[in-house]
C-alpha cells in the first residue's frame, strides 16, 4: 500500500466534499488511484478531461506512484 | 414634450429658444459645444459623434430633469448632435430659462457636465494625419460638486458629492504619482502604459477589475468586447455596474465606466464576440490582450489568435471559490492553453457560474491577478522564469504553481503556430454549424430534419412543438450511423451542445449537420408567435 496525500479542484472537490484527504491505496499508477477515486466519490469527469500533477509537476497518467507523493486533480474551468 | 434630444442634423436654435420664453423668466442662459481643430496635441479636422441612442435619450432626459428640480428653473432644453461633424460646427446646445441669472447658469453649467459625465456618446475623432480614434465624451470635472445649499432631487441622491472640494474642479488631469513612485515603474513606465493598447474579452467577473485597474493605470486605449446585455444576476461579482443599469449594454456601460474613472482613455468598444474570420486582425491591433469571458470556445479562439499574432494572452477562469490562470506570452518556445488542453472540452465538462455558482470576490481576485499580470507585461516588470499555471483556491487561501513544460504541449503536434493555425481554420468552419431560426416550422420549411439532442427529463419539461426525432448528444457521436440522412438541425436548450455535437459530426464527415443557434431558448414561444401573426394580418 502506498500513503498518498490528494488534492481536489473544481467539480472534484465538490463531488469529493472536501478539497483533499490522505488515501492509502494498492493503485500504482495515476490512472489506477484515479480510477479507485472515481468509483469511491463518484466522479463524473474522465481522466482525459483532467490534467494531474504529482509534486507541483503536471504528469502523465501512467506515472507510477511513490510514498508520500501530493497528487493534484484538476478539471478545465469556464467561469468568468 | 422631450426636453432633451439627440439631432443627426443641424439644429433649429430659433425653435429652441422660442420654446424657453416665458413670462415668469426674467434671464436665459445657453451654452454651445463647438467641434475643436484639435485634442491634445494633436489637430482635428473633424468627428462622428455616435450615440448609444436608446440610452442616451433616457439618460439625457434624466440630467435635464434634475436640473430643473435642483436649481427650480421653469424651463430647460439639451440638444446633442450626432453623425459625422466638420470644426466649428455645433456639437451640443444647451439652454435655461430661470426667474434671476444665477439659477439659469448654475442649471446650465449642471447641464453640460453631466452630459459630458454620464452621456453614452462617443466621438471618433478624425486627425489631420489621417488617423482614427475612438474617444468616450467625458473629459470634465462637475462644477457642482462642491456646491451647499441644493438638496440633490431623489433622481440624484446616488451620486458621489465632494463637500471638501469649495472651488469647481478643472479640467482633470491624471495622477499617477502612487505608482510612479515605484522605482520598476518612474516616467518611462506610464509612458509605456499611456502607448499601450490592450484588449479586454469579456465585461463580466473578471473583466471588471480587469478595466478598472487599466484605466485607472492609465493604459492608453482599452478596446471591450461584450455582446450581453446586463442581468440582475450579473451584480454580485461584477462591480462596475448599478442596479438601474439592467437590461442595458455591458459593453456601453463599462465604456462609460472607464470614462469615468479615467477620461484620459481611449475606449474602443465591441458588441459582438470575436469570430475565427476576425479574431487575429484584431489581436494585431492591440498590444495584450486578456480573456475574462466564461466561454471555452472564446478561450481557444483567443488562444491561437495570439499565437498566431504574437500577442501575449492573459487567461483566468473560476469556479466557485476557486480560479486558474495562465499568462500565454506567446512567444516561440512558451507554452500556450493548448499546450495544456489540447482541444476545447465537452459542454458540461468545465463548469460555469450559471450552473455551478461562484462566490462574487472570487471572479474579482483573480481578474485583479490578471490586471497584475498584464501590467507587469507592459512594464517589463521582473518575472519568474517560464510558464505555469496558477491554481488560486480562496476557500483554504492559497495559490499554487504548476510549471508547464514545452516538451510535452504542442511540440509534439507540430508546434503551438501549426496547432493554433488547425484550431482557427476548425473554428471557422465550426462557424458555419450555426443557423437561426424564429420558429422550428421555419426550419422544417427551409428543408431540415430536427433531431432533439435534449436530455428525456428537458425533453418531458419542454416538448419541442414540431417534428423531431430524439437523440441525446452525449450518444450522437457513437450512434451516427443511425442518423437520418440530412440535412439535420440539432436542437438543445441553449445550442451550445447542439453545435459542439454538430462539429464533432462534421469531423466524422457529415457535412450536412447544422446547430439551431441560441438553442430552443431562442425560439419564439408559440404563442408569442400566434400574437405576432394575428397583428401582422392574414
Amino acid at each position: 500500500m502506498t500513503t498518498v496525500t490528494l488534492q481536489y479542484y473544481a467539480q472534484l472537490r465538490e463531488q469529493a466534499g472536501a478539497g483533499g484527504e490522505q488515501l492509502s491505496t494498492a493503485a500504482t499508477t495515476l490512472r489506477e488511484l484515479y480510477d479507485e477515486l472515481r468509483s469511491r466519490h463518484g466522479f463524473s469527469l474522465a481522466s482525459d478531461a483532467l490534467k494531474v500533477a504529482v509534486n507541483a509537476q503536471f504528469s502523465d497518467w501512467d506515472t507510477v506512484l511513490h510514498e508520500g507523493d501530493t497528487v493534484v486533480f484538476i478539471p478545465p474551468v469556464a467561469g468568468g | 414634450m422631450s426636453r432633451f434630444s439627440l439631432s443627426a442634423g443641424p439644429v433649429d436654435l430659433v425653435q429652441l429658444r422660442a420654446d424657453l420664453q416665458q413670462p415668469g423668466s426674467g434671464g436665459f442662459c445657453s451654452f454651445e459645444g463647438w467641434v475643436r481643430d484639435s485634442n491634445e496635441g494633436r489637430e482635428v479636422s473633424g468627428l462622428e459623434y455616435e450615440a448609444y441612442a436608446e440610452l442616451a435619450q433616457a439618460e439625457g432626459e434624466r440630467i435635464v430633469a434634475e436640473a430643473i428640480a435642483r436649481y427650480g428653473v421653469p424651463a430647460a432644453r439639451c440638444v446633442h448632435r450626432t453623425g459625422a461633424l466638420e470644426v466649428g460646427d455645433l456639437a451640443v446646445w444647451i439652454g435655461v430659462s430661470g426667474a434671476h441669472r444665477d439659477e439659469a447658469f448654475r442649471a446650465c453649467r449642471y447641464i453640460i457636465d453631466e452630459i459630458k459625465h454620464r452621456l453614452p456618446i462617443w466621438k471618433k475623432e478624425h486627425y489631420l494625419d489621417g488617423d482614427t480614434a475612438w474617444v468616450a465624451c467625458s473629459h470634465t470635472g462637475r462644477a457642482h460638486e462642491g456646491e451647499h445649499g441644493h438638496e440633490p432631487s431623489a433622481a440624484h441622491r446616488g451620486h458621489a458629492h465632494r463637500h471638501d472640494a469649495a472651488a469647481p474642479t478643472p479640467t482633470f488631469s491624471p495622477d499617477y504619482s502612487r505608482q510612479t513612485r515605484l522605482r520598476d515603474v518612474g516616467d518611462a513606465g506610464q509612458a509605456k502604459l499611456a502607448a499601450a493598447r490592450v484588449l479586454v474579452i469579456g465585461a463580466g467577473g473578471l473583466g471588471c477589475p480587469v478595466l478598472s485597474y487599466l484605466a485607472g493605470a492609465g493604459v492608453g486605449t482599452l478596446g471591450i468586447v461584450d455582446g450581453d446585455l446586463l442581468d440582475a444576476s450579473n451584480l454580485h461579482r461584477q462591480t462596475i455596474y448599478a442596479a438601474r443599469d439592467i437590461g442595458q449594454r455591458k459593453v456601453d456601460l463599462a465604456a462609460r465606466h472607464v470614462a469615468q474613472l479615467n477620461p484620459a482613455v481611449a475606449v474602443h468598444v465591441r458588441a459582438q464576440p470575436l469570430h475565427a474570420g476576425n479574431v487575429a486582425e484584431v489581436f494585431a491591433q492591440y498590444d495584450l490582450v486578456v480573456e475574462c469571458t466564461d466561454d471555452m470556445r472564446s478561450r481557444y479562439l483567443s488562444n491561437d489568435a495570439a499565437v498566431l499574432t504574437g500577442t501575449p494572452l492573459i487567461l483566468a477562469s473560476v469556479y466557485q471559490y476557486e480560479g486558474q490562470l495562465q499568462v500565454v506570452s506567446a512567444r516561440s518556445g512558451e507554452p500556450c492553453l493548448r499546450c495544456l488542453w489540447p482541444d476545447e472540452p465537452a459542454p458540461g465538462v468545465a463548469g460555469s457560474c450559471v450552473e455551478s455558482g461562484v462566490l462574487g470576490p472570487v471572479p474579482g481576485v483573480l481578474g485583479t491577478m490578471q490586471a497584475v499580470e498584464a501590467l507587469k507585461i507592459l512594464l517589463d516588470l521582473p518575472r519568474p522564469a517560464g510558464s505555469a499555471l496558477l491554481l488560486v483556491d480562496l476557500l483554504d487561501p492559497g495559490v499554487q504553481r504548476l510549471p508547464i513544460e514545452v516538451s510535452r504541449g504542442c511540440a509534439r503536434h507540430g508546434g503551438c503556430a501549426a496547432v493554433a493555425q488547425r484550431g482557427l481554420a476548425q473554428a471557422r468552419d465550426a462557424g458555419e454549424v450555426d443557423v437561426a431560426f424564429d420558429c422550428l416550422d421555419d426550419a422544417i420549411a427551409a428543408g431540415f430534419r430536427l433531431v432533439d439532442v435534449r436530455e428525456p427529463d428537458e425533453v418531458a419539461a419542454q416538448p419541442l412543438d414540431a417534428p423531431s426525432s430524439r437523440m441525446p448528444s452525449a450518444q450522437l457521436a457513437v450512434c451516427a450511423a443511425e442518423l437520418a440522412p440530412g440535412p439535420l438541425l440539432l436542437v438543445c436548450a441553449s445550442g451550445r451542445r447542439s453545435a459542439h455535437a454538430a462539429r464533432e459530426l462534421r469531423g466524422q464527415g457529415r457535412r450536412d449537420v447544422y446547430s439551431l443557434r441560441g438553442g430552443v431558448l431562442a425560439l419564439q414561444p408559440s404563442r408569442a408567435r400566434a400574437i405576432a401573426k394575428v397583428r401582422r394580418g392574414p
